[in-house]
């Protein structure tokens, strides 16, 4: 009884430093914003922007590392695809991009279903070096495709909608960026309560901690895998959309953002979704502290890189003590 | 009969032999080995126009008594693929001269394999004046591309003459914007050099075409520093975000100057692109002043069905026709005399001079020197100077966003 009362005891100390920690890095991230919106509101404001554009691209990678335990190296790609088929169906048929992640989301969909059982199946329990390579390539194909198909010159679509800006007293600042912090809310609360709330969810998430133990309560591993697959591919595909409105697309414009998404995964640890964002906030907005500073631009991917160095060291280290 | 038969078919089989021997080494192609990025608008371009220059050539009866025959291989803008693309024209094809080129870090991995063969060479591409000091003593090479400390003088030379011709227009602060990558940080560097009579500063930031493009940062500090010009310096995915997201924090400098290698086709169709001022040799409007331009135009856009875009395109065109007059003066394709031909020839061109060849500073045959000054006005590209194939007034100041 003693022992259990002991331990009882301590696993209420440790909720409770969890919460005072987690409290001190809430309390740290408003007074950060204060002094930020105080100091440099463009800052604050165009950090947020851009972190939420990061952490929306990476969100689908960190379902899929968290489930399947693949690292995906065509995920920027499948962005760069998403991005492509928005720019054709908006020369074509003059669809709006933002529409246009509507109908991508199943196009996309069946893409990943499609992708999963032709290749990604088959290398599931192969090893890790395997999986790199077989995502890289087809990385490699999608982006030669697009290129046999577009050429490498920069594409950018017309939208008035893009330069649309406020003014708060003297300071003005782009509004439309704002989309991607709903898209990164969107796509966080969806995930979260489709992985708590539907089957195919807990599934993944039973599937992501124990594969052997999830067939043995007889979940189809399987099927988990297909789903969480083209689930993400969907949202990448998608989020192509929204990311050209903004940005000139071409072949190789995915290739960075697979290297920030993993980084991101990286730093907020397997499987954690919610830390994707708070990760993202961190590193948009000293990126564009950084880059706040003239003559200090270079330093933005520097700063960017050495944040998440940093991160991984601690969590390692931390991971060790306990 | 069965003897008058076999030597009835012998008869038939050496006539077929005669006939298809004796025509064809008369008919021999002359092989023109092009090296261009197909991948690229440039590269797309200029291997069209090439075309149809030899389409042409070939209808008023070939050069020498033969045709002329165009190879294009892909450079794939690397360097390897470009020296094996040479490589390849030389062994494979049996190419009689090499044309093309686009980038100059291409072009660094292809100059092994032109000393090589040392085949006479007529180059549109390349303006790093790094290619020019390793092609020295190439006596049978012809750079037709302005290096880049031409351009940046070619550039001085034309903002003083507007200045002096116009002189309301103000240019006595710059604020540059470079890509931070070799070739903007070389061009920062030549600006500030060239420009010594202006205040010059400036601020690298990373091109979208390397996984940048939020502008927003540096745009906000080029707007503190209230510069009489702005000019970037990164590449075609740079240049309507830049725009996009200037309109956005309300950043509109007296002149907006964009200087990318390559501009996307559709920018000028864009309203973000009214009044905004570039560098290039060539600009649709020209063949309002030019005949030769207006013909080039027209053959292009009957031919392709798209309209030329890019400078490349003219250049393309130029480089066969300017190659061909050389053979035609010279009468023979030997490398002595064509070289000496190439050198005299005057070619009256589709960018508006006459291209001439002369001494630069390191190689013996150099062909344009100068840029122009272009400006998009209402959704097509005016030429601004040289006044002699001005086709527009400047626009100027740039228009206020909100005044659109």
């Amino acid at each position: 009884m003693r022992g259990a009362e002991k331990k009882r005891s301590g696993d209420l100390m440790t909720v409770q430093w969890l919460n005072k920690r987690r409290l001190a890095l809430a309390a740290l991230y408003l007074g950060l914003a204060v002094i930020l919106a105080w100091w440099r509101p463009y800052v604050l404001v165009e950090g947020v922007q851009r972190s939420c554009l990061y952490a929306m691209i990476a969100l689908p990678m960190a379902l899929i590392l968290g489930v399947l335990g693949i690292i995906n190296l065509a995920h920027g790609e499948f962005m760069m695809l998403g991005a492509y088929l928005a720019y054709w169906f908006n020369v074509r048929a003059g669809l709006d991009p933002l529409l246009a992640a509507l109908p991508l989301l199943l196009v996309f969909f069946i893409l990943g279903l499609a992708t999963y059982v032709s290749t990604i199946k088959h290398v599931l329990a192969a090893e890790e070096l395997i999986q790199l390579l077989l995502t890289f390539g087809l990385g490699l194909v999608i982006s030669q495709m697009v290129n046999l198909i577009w050429t490498s010159q920069p594409r950018k679509v017309q939208l008035d909608y893009v330069s649309a800006s406020a003014a708060v007293g003297g300071f003005s600042f782009g509004t439309f960026e704002f989309i991607y912090v709903g898209a990164a809310v969107l796509v966080l609360i969806g995930l979260l309560l489709f992985m708590k709330y539907t089957r195919t969810g807990q599934a993944a998430t039973a599937v992501g901690q124990n594969p052997r133990g999830a067939a043995l309560v007889g979940i189809d591993v399987d099927r988990t895998y297909l789903m969480v697959f083209s689930i993400s591919v969907a949202l990448v595909g998608a989020m192509g959309a929204l990311f050209m409105t903004r940005h000139s697309i071409f072949p190789a414009v995915g290739g960075s953002f697979t290297l920030k998404s993993f980084c991101l995964v990286a730093m907020a640890g397997m499987g954690n979704l919610s830390g994707i964002l708070w990760c993202s906030l961190i590193l948009g907005l000293a990126e564009n502290l950084v880059l706040s500073i003239r003559g200090y631009s270079g330093w933005a991917d520097i700063i960017f890189f050495a944040l998440i160095g940093l991160v991984i060291i601690i969590r390692s280290r931390q991971r060790q003590s306990t | 009969m069965k003897k008058g038969a076999f030597i009835t078919i012998l008869a038939a089989v050496l006539a077929l032999v005669l006939w298809s021997v004796g025509p064809a080494a008369a008919a021999e192609p002359i092989k023109l080995g092009a090296v261009l990025p197909l991948g690229d608008i440039t590269g797309d371009q200029a291997s069209k126009a090439m075309k149809l220059a030899v389409k042409e050539i070939n209808q008023a009866g070939g050069l020498l008594g033969r045709p002329v025959e165009l190879i294009v291989v892909d450079d794939e803008m690397k360097p390897e693929k470009g020296a094996a693309a040479l490589e390849k024209l030389a062994t494979v094809d049996k190419a009689d001269v090499f044309i093309g080129g686009m980038a100059s870090g291409v072009h660094m991995g292809q100059i092994p394999i032109l000393k090589k063969y040392q085949k006479v060479t007529v180059w549109i591409g390349a303006a790093s004046s790094k290619c020019e000091e390793a092609l020295e003593g190439a006596d049978w090479y012809f750079h037709l591309h302005p290096w880049d400390y031409q351009q940046g003088a070619s550039y001085l030379e034309g903002w003083t003459a507007i200045n002096q011709k116009y002189p309301q227009i103000k240019m006595d602060k710059w604020f540059m914007a470079y890509e931070e990558g070799a070739f903007g940080t070389a061009s920062f560097k030549g600006q500030q050099a060239l420009f010594k009579d202006y205040v010059t500063e400036g601020e690298s930031f990373k091109s979208a075409a390397v996984g940048g493009g939020d502008y927003r940062p540096l745009l906000r500090h080029a707007k503190e520093a209230k510069p009489d010009v702005f000019i970037w310096v990164g590449y075609g995915a740079d240049a309507l975000p830049i725009m996009e997201q200037a309109k956005e924090i309300g950043f509109a400098p007296p002149i907006f100057l964009g200087s990318p290698p390559g501009w996307p086709p559709d920018f000028g169709k864009s309203p973000l692109a009214e009044g905004v001022y570039a560098y290039g040799m060539w600009a649709p409007s020209i063949k309002e002043v030019s005949p030769v331009s207006k013909h080039f135009w027209d053959a292009y856009l009957k031919e392709f069905n798209e309209e030329p875009v890019t400078y490349f395109c003219a250049l393309g065109y130029i480089n066969v026709m300017f190659l061909a007059e050389g053979i035609k003066k010279a009468g023979t394709l030997d490398a002595a005399a064509l070289v000496k031909a190439l050198e005299q020839t005057e070619y009256v061109s589709p960018v508006g001079e006459t291209l001439k060849i002369a001494p630069s500073k390191v190689i013996k045959h150099q062909g344009f020197t100068k840029q122009k000054i272009l400006q998009w006005q209402k959704g097509a590209q005016q030429v601004i100077w040289p006044f002699e194939f001005a086709t527009a007034e400047p626009m100027y100041p740039f228009p206020a966003w909100d005044k659109r």
